[in-house]
């Protein structure tokens, strides 16, 4: 697992905050373009372009919420694949 | 008109306006009951017609096609076959028709051990009073105010159903899914059952088992829709969006068709037999 030096506050403050691991993001944003029936290679590759934008984004943050993560990692899904964007939202909004 | 010669015309108008308000349920019955007040075919199709209508409300919650959409979105993320995420998803409908088969029975079971095949009135109009408050809590609670489709049950068990979609990998476990999911919702289809159950305990041993077969399979509608278009490969993102888009109109019906159960419900079982006594 990659992991990077930022800590993530998680939902509702209640477990103890982690470390950022890439790894967990790109599996996350893949498994959303899998679910709009994206073919594999393309999912990888847009959850690589995903990550790395993030990444950047965080990089002068020394601590950041795992909401931060969702709305960022939204945003640059929505210019890659909207549809893919709106399940990777829906995701603690379903049930 | 002779009706109204008579000294109780004040309760024939009562008696005719009953059956002006039932017509629209049920245009055969309101008809004919007058005439042949003992016709068993009539109560019979009513009770069907309004065992149908509580599977219809029922049907219109989206517990279980929020879970079953969140099982499709986690199988197909998980790069697992289509025949394993159609053999999945019908296990987990499967699993909402046994819980829905067995709630009514248990509830109508324990109505027959309690009253009988005889209902007393107070019991239908709690029953109304119960239809009316949870349509009412409908009207208000059903959505969270946030984006998305995210119900108001305890946050607990949309934690546990979240986790628990993931986590599914077998038939088995997907069943599973499905007897907890309506178990999630009981809070609000508890009203369509108690009067199911009501209604079903009035019928003959082999209408009960048609009405609780009809009750099953319109109250799994909704599940097998969503079923039938992720087996055919529309896109999940699609169905949320439509879902979304449609919550407000989806709370105002199931809402509104509790109203209107109970509104039914009240006049046929309660007023028309104060009224019809007392002629």
């Amino acid at each position: 697992m990659v992991g990077t030096v930022v800590d993530v506050v998680k939902r509702g403050d209640r477990r103890q905050p982690e470390y950022f691991l890439r790894d967990k993001l790109h599996a996350s944003v893949v498994a959303a373009c899998l679910s709009v029936r994206t073919p594999a290679g393309q999912a990888e590759s847009i959850a690589s372009t995903v990550c790395d934008s993030v990444i950047d984004w965080l990089e002068d943050k020394p601590e950041i919420t795992s909401q931060d993560i969702r709305i960022v990692t939204a945003k640059h899904l929505h210019t890659h694949h909207p549809d893919a964007a709106y399940m990777y939202e829906q995701y603690l909004v379903t049930i | 008109m002779i009706l109204f010669k008579h000294k109780g015309y004040k309760k024939a108008i009562v008696f005719c306006s009953i059956h002006i308000i039932c017509l629209p349920f049920c245009p055969v019955y309101a008809i004919n009951k007058g005439e042949e007040t003992k016709n068993k075919h009539m109560d019979i199709l009513t009770s069907l017609l309004a065992v149908g209508f509580a599977a219809l409300i029922h049907a219109s919650f989206q517990l279980s096609v929020s879970v079953l959409t969140m099982l499709s979105s986690h199988t197909i993320g998980a790069k697992r076959s289509h025949a394993k995420l159609m053999r999945l998803t019908l296990s987990f409908i499967i699993g909402t028709k046994v819980m829905t088969l067995l709630l009514v029975s248990f509830a109508a079971l324990v109505l027959l051990d309690i009253f009988g095949s005889t209902v007393p009135q107070l019991v239908w109009a709690c029953a109304c009073g119960l239809l009316v408050g949870i349509g009412i809590a409908v009207w208000l609670f059903y959505y969270r105010r946030e984006k998305g489709t995210s119900l108001w049950i305890p946050r607990s068990f949309a934690k546990h159903l979240n986790e628990r979609s993931k986590a599914t990998r077998t038939s088995a476990e997907s069943f599973s899914l499905g007897l907890t999911g309506v178990i999630s919702e009981l809070l609000f289809i508890i009203g369509p059952i108690i009067v199911t159950a009501l209604v079903l305990i009035g019928l003959p041993a082999i209408w009960q088992l048609v009405g609780l077969a009809m009750y099953t399979i319109i109250s799994t509608l909704s599940s097998l829709t969503v079923w039938g278009l992720i087996g055919s490969g529309h896109s999940l993102s699609r169905i949320q969006k439509w879902r979304e888009n449609n919550k407000q109109f989806l709370r105002f019906a199931g809402g509104g068709g509790l109203l209107i159960l109970g509104f039914f419900v009240y006049v046929n079982e309660v007023v028309f037999h104060i009224v019809a006594g007392g002629m």
